[in-house]
């Protein structure tokens, strides 16, 4: 028999959802808070270079060269233009599934929704693209691409919405469902191209090697710049961009998008209007499975073209999204330039592009990771942020709360 | 009026008063159907143990027919409503079957091997270690109404600093002091951001793991760089006792780590605190009811941070015990989600000490099945690892037992 | 009481405790004052036993350890002295809610209060388990100790107070002795006189029912029946309003007749059709508008622009959705309108809801529920926290409805608006209706009727 008054926390204002305690951080302040919480995040990086020997402005200049963004830059010399070139196109491919990955994020958080679960999406994803990327030989190559990205958008929409699935009819939380299906699907990954597995090569000079058939020629996504030999750029950053318009349609000019931003903010007001949470919960986890494992499709078709497991095991694309997702505000063109953010930064810092004696990659790579976390501190807590500039009361948080008070 | 006379609601707890009498009651109270359940899953283990060294019956037909019965008890128990329990046999009879088959198509030689049981033991009781503590820390934090999601990075924290502190001081335990400051620190972290600044928990806990991990690696780069650690790093030592006599028992927990043992201590002592003393009253009843806590005189938010800063002390000893205990020394993201599986095992064991160690020790189990396995089928032992998390999800999802937290957990707290 | 309690802070005057003026800083401090609060939602942990919840904070040792045995024997030994008999190992969450009032209340004896602060204590006691309450409390001030009851339930402030002070909206409006009061002049102290402004209304012209209610039973999130047995009709051309005490199974109706909450027994008609358990989009499609109760939580979505919380019950018909893609165009065109006509102000249709006044954002709701012209409004507390300006503009809303031959369905706390607009007056009282009145009744039969008095309906 329950009882009255036992419910934890007392009474209050009402259960602020996860979208509505990000929505401050959203409305307030426009570009001005995740420029902010970026700059701050750097500083603090470039505090920790300091406090460790190197020279914080020589460092991120050479992150900035590596990461070829200075191609854009007309005071460059043309043959540093062909190398930035170069970096420039591998900052663009690692862009390409990070706008995916972080939009898989974006979708769920304005949907009310945590979907961690970025990784195993996207993994699963890659799986289905590369079983139907190195299978049907002959098939043409229009078809066969199509086919391999519905394949892994299919995996990845079902993966994710077993999270939503079961947060809709048990209420389990989609934060730990989301991690769990993450380290199931890595593993999942390892057995079925792990020597032996069902999808290891049939190649026999890879018997011993645990990796997957190769990508068929026919199924392998076109390149528009650069060298295909030397990991040009895909046509994959064009179906990114098109699906992050579709993200935007679908989030602000539909009725989904509207019954979805509705449980996000308020789930009682969304019930009042009709709109049954939990249904919403399943749409809103299978859209972001799809978005994820469709970043795995155009990695594995444009560039990876197999998929070994040690590749699963170190991928971090999935957590990255994560930042992304929240630096960009959980927005579109936010998601886009964040993912262009991280995407300078993870290539900047690579072993192919940082130049060694100014920094060395290894240490940059963590670099990375440190003002990836920082950024994802800040925005946890975005009060933070803009206290320190004193902004509260001009972009009006004071005035939203005391509304929202009585 | 005398008390007990018209009480209405009464649990069958009895007169006794000591623990014995209270389990004698909790027994009582588990209906009749449950009781066929457990015994459908009983025999779903049965058939699968019976082909196994030392019974080693080399014919499907004895777990054939345990695994029948068994599944046969666990329908009735489903027919009379024990849904949890009769699932529960029907899988472990199954899952019991398939295992016999498998065991059953091996070598005797391959199942001597691996199945050497007390061997087994030692070696999931050290596997568990790490996931002890991790669970540990988080059952601290998530009593006191904390989600630490950040359990990973603590421990992630406590690998490297322990190594460090190991080997910077000479002595390992020096790296476990250090070890544990560091994860104390990380905590720290989590609590300013979850219990005063209120950030959203996952976030924060999410940030922090990835702060751990450039962290650790940031600094094991900048100081081990080429070489790594030394490969005369400090090493916890073994624990040897003199119980090899014993026929099972003894060979398993002959020699055993230092940190294995601290770790059940660990875990006797925070059950202890958290049901049996004040402070731990105090702490669990900010983790279900801050706001109830604080008008009976308790502040929720010193609470919070003391429970947030030792779990991440915690999790850091499981990755102190990772680096210097175990693998004797560190690389990158060596703890490779343990820290997760630790947090699932926290939600396996119900938010309970000694269930979270059962949780460690079954994932621990499957651990060490999976190092062994690859003397059968490589690709299996791959799949064993992702047992934990599967397991996890069947518990999130409700299907083994209500899987409840502390009822304010995750949520920040404001005083209206 | 709150104050009392070191939960608040007072803003201005003082507080004098056994002759010394105090400031109480927390619930701590209070507790060192000896000053005690049982709280209307019970401050208890579920999961722990009656004991452990008694002795949080001055528990009992044994060294370290927590002396359980100890903590029980102190519970039975308090339950033996109040008679506040209830069992120390039971866990809080399995017993009754008679029996966890006790837990609070010995949880309060065993830090030794001796200032024992009821706030509403017999909202959720049935009658056998207030007379027990009673038999306590009479108990302990024999023992000297001193209680605040808290309560609007005349009948029993009568039967167990020496004193009874009657506040309004924060005032004291005056203390007598128990000893000559009758519940008639309590109820007038009570419910008072408010100057409201009173609209103009023109007789009204009913025609057949609308809206029929028959024989629900509603239960509450809990599983208790909160509506029972309940029969109710509105005609058009009418405003009935439907007045009582809160708590006594208005949320559940109101739940229940715009598809909310689905009833266990009994119909809903709207315009001859049954709705009953056919949801939200069943009502709305029978005509049944809803003005929430509480507009933050069901009323409006506060980060949604006002353009979009107006479209909250029509965004999926055309013209503001065409094949599954909304026109943001098209909604703030049909909010400008909307927006204007019900006097919005604050904001455009591109602002979030949030940041508009609470008058504004409850014009906003009711412009959205009106516009539509529903058969049945089915308004619950639509003034709440409103200014003058704004109440009188959604009663003049609501008139409209009524002149222009629709049904209104008006529950509210306060009497005075349910005297303004109602042309008929149910009291419901324990998920029943106890009463049917004319707005022109005196206070005292209103108030009367409220609190469990009154005759059966006609």
């Amino acid at each position: 028999m329950s009882t009255p008054g036992l419910s934890g926390g007392g009474e209050g204002p009402g259960t602020l959802t996860v979208a509505s305690r990000l929505s401050g951080y959203l409305r307030g302040g426009g570009i001005l808070i995740p420029v902010l919480t970026a700059l701050i995040a750097f500083a603090v990086g470039g505090l920790v270079v300091l406090a460790t020997g190197s020279n914080p402005i020589d460092t991120y200049k050479a992150v900035f060269d590596g990461s070829g963004l200075n191609w854009f830059f007309p005071w460059i010399s043309s043959d540093d233009r062909s190398l930035a070139a170069l970096n420039l196109q591998q900052t663009l491919l690692l862009t390409t599934p990070l706008i995916l990955v972080g939009l898989a994020v974006a979708f769920a958080f304005r949907a009310g929704l945590f979907n961690i679960g970025g990784q195993g999406q996207y993994i699963v994803g890659s799986i289905g693209a590369v079983w139907i990327g190195s299978s049907f030989d002959g098939m043409p190559a229009l078809a066969h691409i199509v086919l391999a990205i519905v394949a892994a958008c299919v995996f990845g929409g079902v993966w994710a919405g077993i999270a939503g699935f079961l947060k809709a009819t048990t209420g389990a939380n989609e934060v730990i469902s989301t991690i769990m299906l993450n380290y199931t699907a890595l593993w999942a990954g390892v057995y079925l191209f792990g020597l032996g597995g069902p999808l290891q090569s049939s190649d026999p000079a890879q018997r011993s090697i645990p990796v997957s058939n190769d990508v068929l020629e026919s199924a392998r996504l076109p390149v528009f710049w650069g060298d295909p030999e030397l990991q040009g750029l895909h046509i994959g950053l064009f179906v990114a961009l098109v699906v992050t318009v579709l993200f935007w349609v679908l989030l602000n000019r539909s009725v989904t998008g509207y019954e979805v931003r509705a449980v996000g903010f308020n789930p009682d007001a969304a019930e009042y209007g009709g709109i049954h949470a939990g249904r919403s919960y399943v749409k809103v986890m299978v859209i972001c499975g799809a978005f994820a494992g469709l970043a795995g499709a155009l990695d594995v078709l444009g560039w990876q073209f197999r998929v070994a497991t040690n590749d699963i095991q170190v991928s971090q694309v999935g957590f990255f999204g994560i930042a992304v997702a929240l630096l960009g505000r959980n927005t579109a063109g936010g998601t886009v330039i964040a993912a262009l953010l991280f995407g300078a930064l993870i290539s900047g810092t690579s072993v192919r592009n940082l130049d060694p004696s100014v920094f060395e990659p290894q240490l940059a790579t963590n670099l990375t990771y440190i003002i990836q976390g920082l950024v994802v501190l800040f925005v946890s807590a975005p009060v933070l942020v803009t206290s320190v500039w004193g902004l509260r009361r001009r972009l009006g948080f004071g005035r939203a709360r005391g509304a929202q008070a009585g | 009026m005398s008390a007990g006379s018209d009480v209405a609601g009464t649990t069958a707890a009895g007169t006794g008063g000591d623990g014995g009498s209270r389990l004698r009651a909790r027994l009582a109270r588990v209906p009749r159907a449950a009781w066929l359940g457990w015994a459908g899953v009983a025999l779903g283990l049965l058939a699968f143990y019976v082909v196994l060294p030392p019974l080693l019956i080399r014919s499907m037909a004895p777990s054939f027919v345990l695994a029948a019965g068994g599944l046969g008890l666990g329908v009735a128990a489903l027919r009379a409503g024990e849904k949890r329990v009769g699932w529960g046999a029907v899988v472990a009879c199954i899952a019991g079957a398939a295992g016999a088959y498998g065991a059953v198509s091996s070598g005797v030689g391959n199942l001597e091997r691996v199945v050497v049981w007390s061997a087994l033991l030692a070696a999931a009781l050290r596997y568990a270690t790490p996931l002890t503590f991790a669970a540990l820390g988080g059952v601290t934090s998530e009593r006191a109404g904390v989600v630490n999601i950040g359990l990973e990075g603590m421990m992630l924290t406590g690998a490297f600093f322990g190594a460090w502190g190991a080997d910077v001081t000479s002595s390992w335990v020096g790296g476990i002091v250090i070890g544990l400051a560091a994860g104390g620190v990380m905590g720290l972290v989590h609590a300013i951001f979850a219990v005063t600044l209120r950030a959203d928990q996952i976030v924060s806990g999410t940030a922090i793991n990835f702060l751990a991990l450039g962290i650790t690696g940031y600094l094991y780069v900048k100081i081990y760089g080429d070489q790594g650690t030394p490969d005369d790093l400090p090493e916890i030592p073994d624990v040897q006792l003199p119980i090899g006599w014993i026929p099972f028992l003894g060979d398993a927990l002959e020699q055993l780590n230092l940190m294995v043992w601290l770790g059940l201590l660990c875990v006797a002592a925070l059950s202890i605190f958290l049901f049996r003393t004040p402070q731990g009253l105090r702490m669990r009843s900010v983790g279900e009811n801050p706001l109830a806590a604080d008008t009976a005189g308790i502040s929720p938010i010193r609470v919070r941070y003391r429970a947030v800063i030792v779990s991440g002390a915690l999790a850091a000893m499981g990755g102190v015990f990772l680096s210097i205990g175990f693998v004797h020394s560190f690389s990158q993201n060596m703890t490779l989600g343990k820290g997760f599986i630790g947090l699932a095992a926290v939600i396996f064991g119900k938010w309970k000490p000694g269930g979270a160690l059962a949780a460690a020790v079954l994932f621990g189990f499957a651990s060490a099945l999976a190092q062994r396995l690859p003397v059968f089928s490589p690709t299996t032992a791959t799949l064993f690892q992702a047992l934990p998390y599967v397991l996890t999800l069947i518990a999130v999802a409700g299907l083994v037992g209500r899987s409840r937290a502390p009822a304010a957990d995750g949520v920040p707290y404001e005083r209206w | 009481m709150n104050v009392l309690y070191g939960l608040h802070q007072p803003d201005e005057g003082e507080v004098l405790l056994r002759g010394e003026s105090v400031r109480i800083g927390s619930p701590r401090e209070a507790i060192g004052l000896r000053i005690g609060m049982v709280h209307q939602h019970f401050m208890l942990i579920g999961v722990m036993t009656v004991a452990e919840n008694v002795v949080l904070v001055s528990e009992p040792r044994k060294g370290a350890l927590l002396d359980r045995d100890a903590a029980e024997r102190r519970v039975r030994e308090l339950s033996e002295r109040f008679g506040l008999v209830v069992d120390p190992r039971a866990h809080v969450e399995d017993i009754g809610v008679g029996q966890q009032q006790r837990v609070e209340i010995l949880r309060v004896l065993h830090r030794g209060a001796d200032v024992l602060i009821l706030d509403e204590p017999t909202a959720v006691l049935t009658a056998q388990e207030t007379a027990e309450l009673f038999k306590v409390l009479r108990a302990l001030t024999a023992e000297g100790v001193s209680i605040v009851f808290i309560s609007h339930k005349l009948r029993e402030v009568l039967e167990i107070a020496d004193r009874v002070t009657v506040l309004r909206r924060g005032k004291k409006v005056g203390t007598v002795d128990a000893e000559g009061a009758t519940e008639a002049s309590l109820a007038k102290l009570m419910v008072g006189r408010d100057v409201l402004f009173r609209l103009e209304k023109d007789t009204s012209k009913v025609a057949g029912p609308i809206l029929e209610v028959g024989a629900l039973d509603v239960d509450d999130d809990r599983g208790l029946p909160a509506v029972r047995g309940l029969s109710l009709q509105v005609r058009a051309g009418e405003i009935v309003g439907l007045a009582g005490v809160d708590g006594n199974g208005q949320s559940e109706l109101v739940e229940a007749i715009t598809g909310l909450r689905v009833p266990r027994a009994g119909h809903v008609r709207v315009g001859g059709r049954d709705i009953t358990g056919t949801g939200v989009r069943g009502a709305l499609r029978a005509g049944v508008g809803h003005i929430a109760e509480d507009r933050h939580r069901r009323g409006l979505i506060l980060d949604f622009s006002l353009a979009e919380n107006l479209a909250l019950r029509e965004y999926r018909r055309a013209p503001l959705s065409r094949l599954g893609l909304l026109s943001p165009k098209r909604m703030t065109q049909q909010a400008h309108p909307l927006l204007e006509r019900y006097d919005v102000r604050g904001g455009r249709p591109e602002t979030p809801a949030g940041s508009l006044s609470g008058g504004n954002q409850q014009k906003c709701v009711i412009a959205r529920e009106l516009a539509e012209e529903p058969q049945v409004t089915v308004a619950a507390q639509p003034t709440r926290g409103l200014d003058v300006g704004a109440i009188e503009f959604v009663h003049r809303r609501l008139l409209e409805q009524r002149d222009a031959g629709r049904a209104v369905l008006l529950v509210s706390l306060e009497l005075e608006e349910i005297r303004a607009l109602a042309d008929r007056v149910l009291v419901i009282y324990d998920g029943r209706i106890v009463a049917e009145l004319s707005p022109a009744a005196t206070d005292e039969e209103m108030g009367v009727a409220m609190l469990g008095g009154g005759r059966a309906p006609a």
